[in-house]
């Protein structure tokens, strides 16, 4: 059978649709998303309701929180933690967040299904935008049900209740923003590290804790630089999105989560071009 | 036009060239058989081809467009390795998720008719983790098929199919060419096999292309030989090379080759006092071409 063969390339906005319409329709028709989405609304509830803590003297246990909302956010940016109560609040939605993405990025490579992506997608950055919106997605929905996880848990166990309303929903709606820079940066990683699942998942887990942010702190209060300088971190922004923040830090969250996703798009792309995708 | 053009292509791992200044032409239409030893650079052209992998040098068209071109590249299909699916997911999720990829309108109907044509038409609702081995390649070709592929990059797809798995195989990828007027370039192992479809071969060795040929230029190179047995072996082999060219003991037989006359060789034979009690015209297939080609490499 002979027939006439025409090759109409799709426009960026068809196969962007498609790319994120595959990762959309794994992401809801496969357990791992409801886990995390279980698992993010969990964990505050446990943190909130039951983690006790020695008090100054170390005599009596007393509640980790007073307040319903501390579990939400921080009272204020604490770029460097100093104890378990400011470092559980929604930041770990990152954390659980990049293990979710290491896990979806991973699928896609061990079941060799990226194999199907790459060889209808001839464009690289395709995978990698649509990787980070379904996976900023994710966390996104991850960082509601953990609110609603978190404060159910606070308010059940009786907590205060008093917070600024305008700077609670900042933080919470900065830190939602602040999840597109994060999946940008966990599909990147998964990218870089993408022949060793174990590797990529101990690198977001890394990257999640913050804990890189000791190192730069230390180097902008030996170079004498405002503290706020750390806000253009991805970490750095994300504390800044606290019970006591204004206006500016939700601005603050949302230019620094955009410019990240551009960066980590652009290296992710140039990788998976100019590397062997797998 | 040509569905695959490949000129001077090269990729190295670690300093080893797996695909060496690779020529390839595979035109449109055709079941092109690629063969090769393992690591002759086989899969490695295959994933060059489907851009999976960078290339150090060298130029590939589909279809006299660039292999980058999305247009050309969504046309395409590969089974490359294994089928490329999540193993917690149905049949029929898999595909689902290979036609949204594709942006296919009428998804239900294109997984019908890939489901059909692979003759698995009541398993979509089967996880594919539960899949026997000859399911798993069926399903494969299947997503490969989704979206009217022009061309179809199949990397061993028969290995691991017992007969009835292989012959269903062969059928489902004559189908696809003849009614669907797919290309195909298909490695393969199984030669016998490959022999069956191919319109055309490629026979690649340390990542070069050694030769390539049409199944007709095959068959006129192929070697066309008599093989008998009689009583006294060592006396009929005797009068037989007294009277043609190439006669050789192999395999238990006496072997006449490069005679197409059977009727020659038995009035020979009969008129010296040799009854034959066993005689057949045969001919020399692919695998026995294959490896007589890779044994004169070696020698060279």
């Amino acid at each position: 059978m002979t027939r006439e063969l025409k090759f109409e390339s799709p426009s960026f906005i068809q196969r962007l649709k498609g790319m994120l319409g595959v990762d959309f329709y794994r992401l809801f028709h496969t357990p791992l998303f409801y886990i995390f989405l279980a698992i993010a609304a969990i964990i505050p509830a446990m943190v909130s309701a039951m983690t006790m803590m020695p008090d100054q003297n170390g005599q009596t246990m007393e509640p980790l929180y007073s307040n319903v909302w501390q579990i939400v956010a921080a009272s204020k940016s604490l770029y460097v933690i100093e104890g378990i109560a400011d470092y559980a609040n929604m930041n770990m939605v990152f954390i659980f967040g990049g293990i979710m993405v290491s896990i979806f990025i991973g699928h896609d490579y061990k079941s060799g299904y990226v194999k199907q992506l790459f060889t209808t997608h001839a464009k690289k950055q395709d995978y990698m935008i649509s990787k980070t919106l379904a996976c900023a997605f994710a966390m996104a929905c991850m960082c509601i049900t953990y609110f609603v996880g978190g404060t159910v848990a606070g308010l059940l166990v009786g907590y205060e209740t008093d917070v600024n309303v305008g700077s609670l929903i900042i933080a919470i709606l900065g830190k939602i923003i602040m999840s597109l820079g994060w999946a940008s940066l966990y599909t990147f990683l998964n990218i870089i590290f993408r022949r060793y699942f174990g590797v990529s998942i101990a690198s977001s887990f890394l990257f999640g804790t913050g804990i890189l942010i000791i190192g730069v702190a230390a180097i902008v209060e030996r170079l004498s630089l405002p503290a706020s300088f750390l806000n253009i971190f991805l970490y750095g922004a994300s504390v800044n999105a606290n019970l006591s923040s204004g206006l500016g830090a939700l601005i603050v969250c949302l230019l620094v989560s955009l410019v990240w996703a551009v960066i980590y798009n652009l290296a992710g792309t140039v990788i998976l071009s100019k590397c062997d995708v797998y | 036009m040509n569905a695959i053009e490949i000129r001077d292509l090269s990729k190295s791992f670690r300093g080893m060239y797996a695909v060496d200044h690779l020529n390839m032409t595979v035109p449109v239409g055709a079941i092109y058989g690629f063969i090769g030893e393992n690591g002759s650079g086989k899969s490695t052209t295959e994933k060059l081809i489907c851009g999976h992998l960078v290339a150090d040098s060298g130029s590939i068209k589909l279809f006299g467009k660039d292999f980058t071109d999305a247009g050309v590249r969504v046309r395409v299909g590969a089974l490359i390795e294994n089928a490329g699916c999540f193993p917690n997911s149905s049949v029929y999720q898999n595909l689902r998720m290979q036609t949204i990829n594709l942006g296919l309108e009428n998804p239900d109907e294109e997984i019908r008719r890939v489901l059909e044509i692979v003759r698995m038409e009541d398993n979509a609702s089967l996880k594919f983790k539960k899949c026997s081995l000859g399911m798993k390649q069926r399903i494969g070709i299947a997503m490969a098929l989704l979206g009217d592929p022009a061309l179809l990059i199949l990397d061993e797809p028969i290995n691991g199919l017992d007969t009835d798995g292989m012959r269903i195989m062969r059928e489902i990828l004559v189908d696809i060419t003849k009614n669907y007027g797919c290309t195909v370039l298909i490695s393969s192992h199984i030669l016998g096999e490959l022999e069956k479809i191919a319109t055309h071969y490629g026979i690649i060795r340390q990542g070069r292309m050694i030769m390539e040929l049409s199944a007709e230029e095959m068959d006129s190179r192929a070697q066309v030989f008599v093989s008998l047995k009689t009583k006294d072996m060592q006396g009929a082999k005797a009068l037989l090379r007294a009277n043609f060219d190439t006669v050789r003991e192999e395999d238990g037989y006496i072997r006449v080759y490069d005679v197409d006359d059977t009727a020659a060789i038995v009035d020979t034979l009969m008129k010296n006092g040799h009854i034959p009690s066993e005689i057949k015209k045969n001919k020399i297939g692919l695998e026995e071409y294959y490896v007589e080609l890779m044994s004169e490499k070696e020698d060279k």
